[in-house]
């Protein structure tokens, strides 16, 4: 079995600071990877790293089987990143943002398919020709789910996506991420919402000062467990 | 890519309520500036071809006289509107509309609209020129001030970085969409103008005319084109919208308002000009002096009495078989007119030095050379009116060696009283002036052009260059 996303040895640091301390990890497709820990823990250190915004001071980061710091143009084409905050051009309408989003990515859609696409994500159809100037949070973050359906990726990388959510659109999210696990897609995300990682996750990881200190499996334990486990290691 | 980025720019800014206010606003005051210097125009160019049709009538009607009368009742030369100068009205509005022309003197021009006028008008006129020059840069700014600064701002320049776009595409990409959009907004412009201009049916469309509109066009749109592109590279270097719009607008204020005033004030410092008066008298000194001043009008005339004599082999003058007194009118034109063409080059020479150093400026300001070339396009900068000045001295001489030549010829030695049938000044050509063609002003301004096509060129070619060297995130 290959792996769409892979760490090896992967480290960074900032002079004497070790960002992220050499870390191992692999996602096969269809596994949703959370990553659990406190602020600076080096959660979108890692992200970072896997999209090619930073490059690594030592090991490598791998999307789809090719190096991210040697081909930080090429894995964009099998990577989708949606950030904390989806931006979007607020004098365009959904519909307008998708279409300028996959164009970038190389793909051509006709009005049809963008509207279907953004309906997959669960955007409102009456949304879909509105400014997504007046758009929330969990709209935005549907078009930009649209846009990684859009572009076909392989690997979607997640920056606390579910923080500043209602509880309502945190499920619509959820339930969305496990749709897209089943069609294949690989997800990995930094994530403080502990009960939304045991519910959504295959794999769950957690992270302290750089270092990856516990990984394991979603039913391996229940939240409360889990959120037990991870106190622990913040306490020490 | 670039092209889906231009699309995204265009329906942005069309969208952008704001935008389409100012875009609407200066339509308007364009289509207004044209159709008011049209009006101008042609009310201008009625006006003058009648008073240069009454006076002369007026020299041609004069019953029997004796010619140098008629020298000292003279004509007046108008300075007819240049056709194009409605886009452009240059110092049109500042420099003489008519010379008197008369025997021994040179006279200068007078009656400019603004002596005519209230004050109100020294403040500026509304001008295509004005609008084009000052206030579609100002466009260009607000439109494309944060074009990168707010994508900064709000972080979607990450979107377009992240799908593996450069900085150099999406500045292509954007510098494509804002070009599309100052389209839309210049060619409806362009063509109400082109339907009043023909609604006028003054204008003479012919080559010449066809040939300046199409240099117009092209030298306004390098213009907005350097205007665009700063503005965007302006924006790529800042990291906030505020401190791009404010950087933009010095740029403005030092370009268009500053940069203009100091050096016509160090023109004038460095290469003074004569007074008038000063310049008169000096004229009127080597005249009656000799230029060199070893050469007296009274020697002038004693040499000429003892060649004449001499060469008609006679002992006085009376007996001569011209009227020396033309004779010696002839040659005293001649002599003043010689020293006055010497003069009034130095003059039209010490204002071009003045302001040469304007027009070198364009180099590095562009809208000091659109300004140069926009006049002499328009027909209404110092070289056209120098232009007119000759042409109507050089009329006055021949008008008056005319007649000093009909009194060498007609009348008796020291005949007062002799008058000249009607029909000698009925037939005598009128005053004339024929604009020069389009090439007098591509000559005359080299140097802004040169000036406008470097800027052009250079920013062309290294507009992708200079983005990712000032490019900060």
């Amino acid at each position: 079995m290959e792996f769409v996303l892979e760490a090896r040895g992967l480290c960074k640091s900032y002079l004497e600071n070790r960002a992220l301390k050499p870390l191992n990890l692999s996602l096969q497709q269809g596994e949703i990877f959370s990553l659990l820990g406190p602020n600076g823990a080096g959660k979108s250190t890692t992200i970072n790293l896997f999209l090619g915004f930073i490059k690594p001071s030592s090991g490598a980061a791998y999307i789809n089987g090719i190096e991210v710091a040697r081909n930080p143009v090429e894995i964009k084409r099998y990577l989708a990143y949606i950030p904390e905050q989806v931006v979007l051009y607020p004098n365009l309408t959904g519909l307008e943002n998708l279409s300028l989003l996959s164009c970038l990515a190389g793909y051509r859609y006709n009005k049809q398919e963008l509207r279907g696409l953004l309906m997959k994500a669960g955007l409102q159809s009456e949304a879909i020709d509105r400014y997504t100037g007046g758009y929330s949070k969990g709209m935005r973050q549907k078009v930009g789910i649209a846009g990684a359906l859009a572009k076909k990726a392989k690997v979607l990388l997640l920056d606390e996506p579910t923080s500043g959510l209602d509880p309502k659109a945190s499920n619509e999210f959820s339930v969305l991420l496990q749709q897209l696990s089943e069609e294949g897609t690989a997800v990995f995300m930094a994530t403080h919402d502990i009960f939304r990682a045991r519910e959504v996750s295959t794999r769950i990881g957690i992270m302290k000062a750089g270092e990856l200190v516990h990984e394991l499996r979603s039913g391996d334990m229940d939240a409360n467990e889990l959120e037990k486990l991870y106190l622990n290691y913040m306490h020490d | 890519m670039i092209r889906t980025i231009s699309q995204k720019e265009v329906t942005s800014v069309l969208r952008d309520k704001r935008f389409v206010l100012i875009g609407v606003i200066v339509v308007l005051l364009l289509v207004a500036a044209v159709i008011t210097g049209i009006i101008s125009y042609k009310q201008l160019s009625a006006e003058r071809t009648i008073a240069q049709q009454e006076a002369s009538n007026d020299f041609k009607d004069q019953p029997a006289r004796h010619p140098h009368r008629m020298a000292h009742y003279g004509s007046y030369a108008f300075r007819p509107k240049s056709s194009f100068s409605f886009f452009d009205f240059g110092l049109d509005s500042y420099t003489g509309t008519m010379v008197y022309l008369e025997a021994h003197q040179q006279n200068s021009s007078n009656f400019s609209t603004v002596q005519q006028s209230g004050s109100l008008l020294r403040f500026g006129e509304l001008t295509v020129a004005f609008v084009l020059q000052w206030l579609i840069p100002l466009l260009i700014i607000f439109l494309s001030f944060n074009t990168f600064t707010q994508e900064k701002e709000d972080a979607t320049i990450k979107n377009l970085l992240s799908q593996g776009m450069t900085v150099g595409e999406i500045a292509l990409g954007k510098l494509h969409g804002y070009l599309k959009v100052l389209t839309l907004i210049l060619v409806p412009a362009l063509l109400a103008t082109f339907v009043f201009m023909f609604l006028a049916n003054d204008l003479k469309f012919n080559g010449d005319f066809l040939l300046r509109l199409a240099l117009f066009v092209a030298a306004y749109s390098i213009y907005f084109f350097i205007f665009l592109a700063l503005c965007i590279l302006v924006s790529a270097f800042n990291q906030y919208s505020r401190t791009a719009l404010i950087s933009l607008l010095a740029i403005w204020i030092f370009c268009c308002i500053l940069l203009p005033k100091i050096t016509a004030n160090m023109g004038s410092l460095l290469f003074p000009a004569p007074v008038k008066a000063e310049m008169d008298a000096l004229v009127h000194h080597a005249a009656s002096k000799g230029i060199d001043g070893h050469n007296p009008q009274d020697k002038r005339r004693a040499d000429l009495t003892k060649k004449l004599l001499a060469k008609y082999k006679v002992d006085s003058v009376s007996q001569l078989p011209v009227n020396i007194d033309g004779v010696i009118m002839a040659e005293g034109e001649a002599y003043s007119s010689r020293v006055y063409a010497e003069e009034f080059d130095k003059l039209a020479d010490t204002f071009r030095k003045q302001s040469s150093i304007s027009e070198w400026a364009g180099f590095v300001n562009p809208f000091q050379a659109i300004r140069y070339i926009s006049m002499g396009l328009a027909g209404t900068d110092a070289a056209h009116y120098v232009h007119f000045l000759k042409a109507a001295e050089a009329y006055r001489y021949q008008l008056t060696q005319h007649l000093n030549h009909l009194q060498a010829s007609k009348l008796k030695y020291h005949d007062k009283d002799t008058r000249l049938d009607s029909s000698h000044w009925k037939n005598y050509p009128e005053f004339e002036y024929r604009q020069p063609p389009v090439t007098f002003a591509l000559s005359r301004h080299w140097i802004s052009i040169a000036a406008l096509l470097t800027w052009g060129i250079l920013l062309l070619s290294l507009f992708r260059y200079l983005i990712s060297r000032l490019f900060k995130p």
